[in-house]
């Protein structure tokens, strides 16, 4: 397996590019890379060119996270001002705007099936999930705050969650904060299962494998991706290599691999095989905020493709086979 | 009585008749008294007693020819053979004779002087007989040569040879004389003149040509008189050794063994022959027989009064002892060799060298430094020499010297891989790059040598590899070094181990090492690999393979569970994670090791404090400090930081206790200095207690020496450097500057992850006044660091200030007050969700004071909305007034247009109206002419020019001025700041806060200082004076309670990174392998290294 560098956009957006995800393709158009940028704005491009298809704005302070529907029809950016804002991905239509203050918004993804769109609520040491025909909130999942804090514990080791992942049936959810730890629930039960432990640095991103939902990756402040399984709550391995922090983790669709995005401006394939970074890629100049298999579907879109995104406000696109 | 002619006889004639009683030579009386008794009474002549006594010497019966010769010499003989002169000097001279060989003979001192009076009594008296008798002037020749009165020896015979030009043995004794004074031509012409005279002389003669000849070089001929001297005795002792030497020295086997032969023939021949012995035990000592050594060298000793034969002597003896590691008594051997050379290396060197060695190995290095010192007098160019006083000048300190010699060596022979490898050592703490090179070419050398290379060599060269940041090399020589083994397996991708699932966490699991062995892996360690196996995971953390790392220290400490390091690095990478308790865990167990550890103790008072547990993290630092008599930088540093958080720490500033921590803390930084005066912690220390005093240009030139200093290695990253002249910058006003170092610091050092730098750098275009940068630097602080809250207070202060700025200009576009309003809503909102969030306990702020600024912001927004109106009413206004303007200039252009048209008409009409007239006045003229009458019209008046070209003129674009009064205003404020702490250090308050970037107090300020003066309206009066009021005391009490005591602890001086540089661990850096000799100093400068690398992580 390997990359190969496509395409790349400099300057794509006028500051950094924090968040990336693919728009799944639909009958009428294949699938469409969706980012978001501290310049407030939301864009769309079309692969492989990586055309621009629409600028969305309406967003203040930067927009950190954006998801998107199975379905590839509808999509949801949010920013540091805490509101997310659903929209049609082809009209630009406002669906809804969600907020449930005094929670913030970090780490968004839809369930698989698209009736929930899962919100890492930060401080409110909680997922927020949010029903998607009524778009009201239907559950807040708890992560348990330590039982005494510390009156010397200041701010960073405080609960707080940052990052969210399906596992690919749907059962399961799991949440990232940044003390490291990671929140297994029971998303039916809306109950939590467990706590998974390996990391003590904040973990900003979260992956299941979409091939065997008991295993989840995760990316770590500390540099490491760690490969947990999920359900045995024991970790089956950590793979380092990042000299920085591990920004984003995510798996390709045949499972055989994984990608990562760092601090350290470079993009890592992993073969989950040998457990080893097999390659390196060093295009961006800034930190690799986000990275995203495109989801396979479409009319003749079988090969695979990788997006990253970064500080220095360019996007990329790789060929992976 | 028979004749029997085989047997010599002498006859003894008897008194008073004509017969003789015969005396057979060969069956003289064991007792001499019979016959002393016959030739008394015969009175025989006394010719017949020197020949008896002769004959007794011959056979060996010393006693009896002393006691005839004695007899023969007393005073009853004196008298009655008073006229015969000859025989009773010739009776004298033997006597003088024998006693001069048992005085030259003699060891003891004292019976060697007893003999040599005798003998020189005996000369005397028979000088006394005739004094001009040549044989008693050889005689005493001969004894005085043989007391060493060399010049008085040649007197003797110089007489001698002057009445009897051929006297023979005066000729050889005056041979014998130039031969001491190393006159060898002189000699041989006096041995060579002696044969000519007398060709019949005893063979000794042809040896002394043969010495001749060979200390002049002339081998064949030495020999050709050694061959002759052999013909004529073939059991000549000291030909035979001569021709052995010779042999010996000819340095090939079959010389070797012809000499050894000779050798052999001369010690059974005669046993006592020092030099003989002195081969012989230089032989066997080659072969390895040291019983045999001593045993000939000791009888060489016993019979040899010989100065350098005895010195040979002694030398085998102390290499006997020495090549059995019996350093004492070699040593003293040595010293006797030396001795006996009268202390002139010049003559006998091997001795100083010998105990050169010895004394090296005693640690008596001074000694040992003037020894091989003598012998570079002699062999300046001796390479043994100059790599064994380089490795002693290293010893003893003096580098320059050490290096002088180890370069001269490796000059005199490039191929010595050992000089090398010295010089190497000799350079890592100086020079990395030669160091490197020197190694290299050892290394290269022993290869080519088809040597194996010393694990040693690789591993420094793999270490200085490491230091320069070449990790591929350095993972080169370091897997070169340790060959085959387990660690192998991580190398190629055959087997792996990756799969074994090795954490830091699981460290005292030794299962994964037992279930290796089952499987059939070995996971031996052999000493003599630890270090550069410890070295390989160093850096193999380096290039973050942390679980490698990880498995190779966990394997050292399986195999090895005393290995410190090992614990510390594998807790220092828990700490890298941030796990602290783990970390705390494996820095016990490296003190259960050794509790007195400066390394783990140094690091426990780090975790200690990031635990923020003060109290025993000073008392962890002090015991760090007293666990190495106060003598380890890094302890010392420690606690002088600590000192320095402690006086930043307090929330309430209690000015004289700070006061008292920031003097300790520069005093602990300035012992570091006198200790070590290039240390850059310490320096950088000192810098930030300037900085905090308000000496900035001090401060800075400082600051800017040690980040100069700090760049080039890897073992030593400086962050902190930057950070604290960034600060320096900020507080002098250079905020460009300021800005570009910490943006350089950010991207250099953090990958642009550290937020508390971005917090500084917010605050430098806060105080630029660089509204949308500061925010945007906020947010990706934020954005990185989402729990900390006091970014975004600080957000919306921004927000607010900015939005508050842009109301107050005089001027401005819709647009910009379009901005304000998205602004001030982003700032409502901000401070809103703070508030709410307040609610939950997960910031410190208080709600109240968030409450007010909601308010403010609020009302701000409501301000700024009728502004807003305003502002598009007063476009709307503009863009009427512009459409008006334009209308006009089109009706005026129109008009303009119409009227060039209608003067264009004019003027044509005009220029038609002329030419019509002048045709009329010509016709006229015409007419005149005919009718004499004139008739003239007025001139006509020309306008050139329109007069109304510029029309009505565009609204002209007024240029907005900046807010330069409130710009000067902040100057002020702050320039007030820093005067106020320089003129009192009591005041310090202010200007530490200025300094902390504790940007909310002071945007708070500043606002307020604003608010206070420029009133934004009537209606914002009373908001802003409740504003105005509360914030003074929220700064001082509630606004930085939570956000601000991590930052205070970083203060200008970034503290906290200080904080990181203790942090950041016993970092042993790739530890340099010594050799032996080297290592007690090696330790030394272990340590040192092990200094720097803790404080550069």
């Amino acid at each position: 397996m390997k990359l190969a560098g496509l395409k790349s956009i400099e300057n794509a957006h006028e500051d950094s590019v924090w968040a990336a995800t693919w728009v799944p393709a639909t009958e009428d158009r294949p699938a469409l890379l969706l980012t978001g940028s501290l310049d407030e704005t939301v864009k769309l491009w079309r692969a492989d060119e990586l055309d621009l298809v629409r600028t969305n704005t309406g967003h203040s302070l930067g927009v950190a996270a954006v998801a998107a529907h199975p379905s590839g029809i509808i999509a949801a950016s949010s920013s540091l001002d805490s509101f997310v804002r659903v929209f049609d991905v082809d009209t630009n239509a406002t669906i809804a705007v969600l907020e449930a203050p005094p929670s913030e918004v970090w780490g968004m993804q839809f369930e698989p099936k698209g009736t929930i769109l899962a919100v890492a609520g930060g401080s409110s040491a909680s997922v927020k999930l949010w029903d998607t025909a009524s778009w009201r909130l239907v559950s807040t999942l708890s992560i348990p705050r330590p039982e005494a804090p510390k009156p010397s514990d200041k701010t960073s080791s405080k609960k707080f969650v940052l990052s969210v992942a399906w596992s690919p049936n749907g059962k399961r959810l799991a949440c990232g904060s940044m003390d490291g730890t990671i929140c297994v629930f029971d998303v039916e039960r809306s109950k939590l299962l467990h706590q998974l432990e390996g990391h003590n640095m904040p973990v900003r991103s979260l992956v299941f494998s979409p091939v065997d939902p008991r295993i989840l990756f995760s990316g770590s402040d500390d540099g490491h991706v760690n490969m947990h399984d999920a359900e045995g709550k024991t970790l089956l391995g950590s793979m380092s290599g990042h000299t920085s922090w591990v920004l984003s983790v995510d798996a390709s669709p045949d499972g055989g691999a994984i990608a990562t995005g760092s601090s350290d401006r470079t993009v890592r394939l992993w073969d989950l095989k040998m457990r080893a970074a097999i390659q390196t890629m060093s295009n961006h100049n800034d930190q690799v905020w986000s990275v995203a298999f495109r989801p396979p579907g479409g009319t003749g879109v079988r090969a695979g493709r990788l997006a990253s995104v970064s500080d220095d406000k360019s996007v990329s696109l790789y060929d992976y086979s | 009585m028979n004749l029997t002619p085989a047997m010599a006889s002498v006859y003894i004639p008897v008194q008073n008749s004509e017969e003789e009683v015969r005396v057979v030579l060969d069956q003289l009386p064991r007792d001499a008294s019979d016959i002393l008794d016959i030739l008394k009474a015969e009175q025989a002549p006394l010719d017949l007693w020197l020949i008896i006594a002769r004959e007794y010497f011959k056979q060996g019966k010393i006693e009896q020819f002393r006691q005839i010769l004695e007899e023969g010499s007393s005073s009853d003989i004196d008298e009655y053979y008073a006229d015969v002169k000859y025989e009773r000097i010739a009776i004298l001279n033997a006597l003088g004779a024998y006693y001069s060989y048992l005085g030259k003979t003699e060891t003891k001192h004292k019976e060697k002087e007893e003999y040599f009076i005798l003998a020189t009594q005996y000369y005397n008296k028979a000088s006394r007989i005739d004094m001009h008798e040549p044989t008693t002037w050889v005689g005493k020749g001969q004894l005085l040569l043989a007391k060493g009165e060399i010049d008085n020896a040649l007197q003797a015979f110089t007489i001698v040879l002057g009445n009897a030009p051929d006297n023979v043995p005066a000729l050889l004794g005056q041979a014998s004389v130039e031969f001491s004074r190393g006159r060898f031509s002189e000699s041989l012409q006096l041995y060579k003149r002696a044969l000519q005279v007398y060709p019949g002389c005893p063979a000794a003669v042809r040896l002394g040509i043969g010495v001749c000849r060979y200390k002049l070089g002339q081998l064949d001929k030495a020999r050709q008189a050694f061959d002759r001297v052999l013909q004529l005795d073939p059991d000549n002792v000291e030909a035979l050794v001569a021709l052995g030497i010779m042999d010996l020295q000819a340095n090939d086997s079959v010389g070797m063994r012809k000499g050894m032969e000779r050798m052999q023939q001369a010690f059974e021949i005669y046993p006592y022959c020092a030099a003989a012995l002195n081969y012989l035990a230089n032989h066997f000592f080659f072969t390895g027989q040291h019983f045999l050594v001593e045993q000939l060298t000791e009888t060489a000793l016993a019979v040899s009064t010989h100065g350098p034969t005895k010195s040979h002597s002694f030398y085998n003896l102390a290499r006997s002892y020495h090549s059995k590691g019996d350093y004492e008594k070699a040593g003293m051997y040595y010293m006797a060799a030396i001795k006996e050379t009268n202390n002139n290396p010049q003559e006998f060197v091997f001795p100083y060298f010998g105990l050169g060695q010895v004394q090296l190995k005693l640690g008596e290095l001074k000694g040992s430094v003037s020894n091989f010192e003598r012998v570079l007098e002699v062999y300046p160019d001796n390479c043994e020499t100059l790599k064994a006083l380089g490795h002693l000048y290293t010893q003893l300190g003096k580098t320059d010297k050490a290096l002088e010699y180890m370069r001269k060596a490796t000059k005199l022979d490039p191929r010595d891989a050992q000089a090398f490898i010295g010089l190497g050592e000799l350079l890592i703490s100086s020079d990395t790059g030669a160091a490197l090179d020197a190694f290299k070419m050892a290394r290269t050398l022993m290869k080519k040598g088809g040597q194996e290379v010393p694990i040693e060599v690789l591993n420094d060269i793999g270490a200085l590899h490491f230091e320069k940041e070449d990790f591929e090399s350095a993972l080169d020589n370091f897997q070169e070094a340790l060959g085959d083994g387990i660690w192998m397996s991580f190398f190629d991708d055959k087997e792996n181990l990756k799969q074994t699932g090795v954490s830091v966490l699981g460290y005292k699991d030794a299962g994964i090492f037992h279930r290796l062995i089952e499987s059939g892996h070995s996971v031996d360690v052999p000493w003599n690999k630890v270090t550069t196996l410890f070295n390989l995971a160093r850096l193999l953390e380096q290039l973050h393979k942390t679980e490698t790392a990880t498995f190779l220290y966990r394997l050292i400490l399986f195999k090895y569970p005393g290995y410190i390091d090992a614990y510390l690095r594998l807790a220092a990478s828990a700490k890298a994670q941030n796990n602290l308790p783990l970390a705390i865990e494996l820095v016990n167990e490296a003190l259960k090791v050794d509790d007195k550890n400066p390394n783990a103790l140094s690091l426990l008072g780090e975790l200690e404090l990031k635990n923020d547990d003060w109290v025993k993290a000073k008392e962890t630092f002090r015991a760090a400090n007293d666990a190495t008599d106060g003598k380890d930088s890094y302890a010392i540093l420690s606690l002088g930081n600590w000192n320095y958080f402690a006086a930043m720490r307090n929330e309430k500033r209690n000015p004289k206790l700070e006061a008292t921590h920031l003097e300790k803390a520069k005093e602990l930084y300035t012992k570091v200095l006198t200790q070590h005066n290039s240390n850059l912690y310490a320096a950088n220390g000192s810098g930030i207690i300037l900085a905090e005093k308000g000496q900035f240009d001090i401060a800075k030139d400082l600051f800017t020496q040690v980040q100069e200093a700090a760049s080039g290695s890897v073992f030593l990253q400086m962050p902190d450097v930057w950070v604290n002249l960034a600060h320096v910058y900020f507080a002098q006003g250079n905020f460009a500057l300021a800005v570009k170092m910490y943006q350089n610091c950010l991207r250099k050092f953090f990958y642009n992850t550290d937020s508390q730098i971005l917090l500084y750098l917010a605050r430098t275009h806060y105080e630029a006044e660089h509204w949308q940068e500061c925010k945007k630097t906020l947010l990706r602080a934020i954005h990185l660091t989402p729990s900390n809250y006091t970014f975004r207070f600080d957000l919306g202060a921004v927000m607010q200030k900015s939005s508050s700025s842009t109301l107050q200009k005089k001027k401005r576009t819709a647009d910009e007050v379009r901005q304000t309003v998205t602004e001030a809503e982003n700032a409502v909102r901000v401070f809103s969700q703070l508030s709410a969030a307040s609610d939950l306990h997960v910031h410190g702020f208080d709600g109240k004071k968030i409450q007010t600024h909601v308010q403010y912001c609020t009302h701000l927004l409501e301000g700024a909305k009728v502004h807003r109106e305003a502002a598009e009413r007063e476009e709307l206004q503009n863009r009427q007034r512009l459409e008006v303007a334009r209308q006009a200039a089109l009706a005026e252009e129109a008009r303009r247009k119409a009227e060039e048209h209608r003067k264009h008409q004019l003027e044509k009409r005009k220029q038609e109206d002329e030419l019509r007239r002048l045709k009329q006045e010509e016709e006229k003229i015409q007419r005149i002419k005919e009718q004499w009458k004139s008739n003239t019209h007025g001139s006509h008046k020309r306008k050139d020019r329109a007069e109304d070209e510029e029309g009505d003129g565009r609204p002209s674009e007024r240029k907005r001025k900046k807010g330069g009064k409130r710009k000067r205003k902040d100057k002020s404020s702050r320039a007030r700041h820093y005067e106020d702490d320089e003129e009192e250090v009591g005041t310090m308050d202010d200007h530490n806060e200025v300094e902390d970037g504790d940007a909310n107090t002071n945007y708070n300020r500043e606002e307020e200082n604003q608010e206070a003066e420029e009133p934004v309206d009537d209606d914002a009066h009373d908001l802003l004076a409740a504003a105005g009021l509360e914030d003074p005391d929220a700064d001082d009490d509630e606004v930085q309670v939570p956000a601000s005591v991590a930052r205070r602890r970083r203060a200008l001086s970034s503290s906290d990174e200080e904080g990181k540089m203790m942090e950041s661990q016993p970092n042993p850096s790739p530890q340099k392998e010594n050799s032996p000799e080297r290592q007690e100093e090696s330790n030394v400068e272990e340590e040192e290294d092990a200094d720097l690398d803790e404080e550069a992580n």
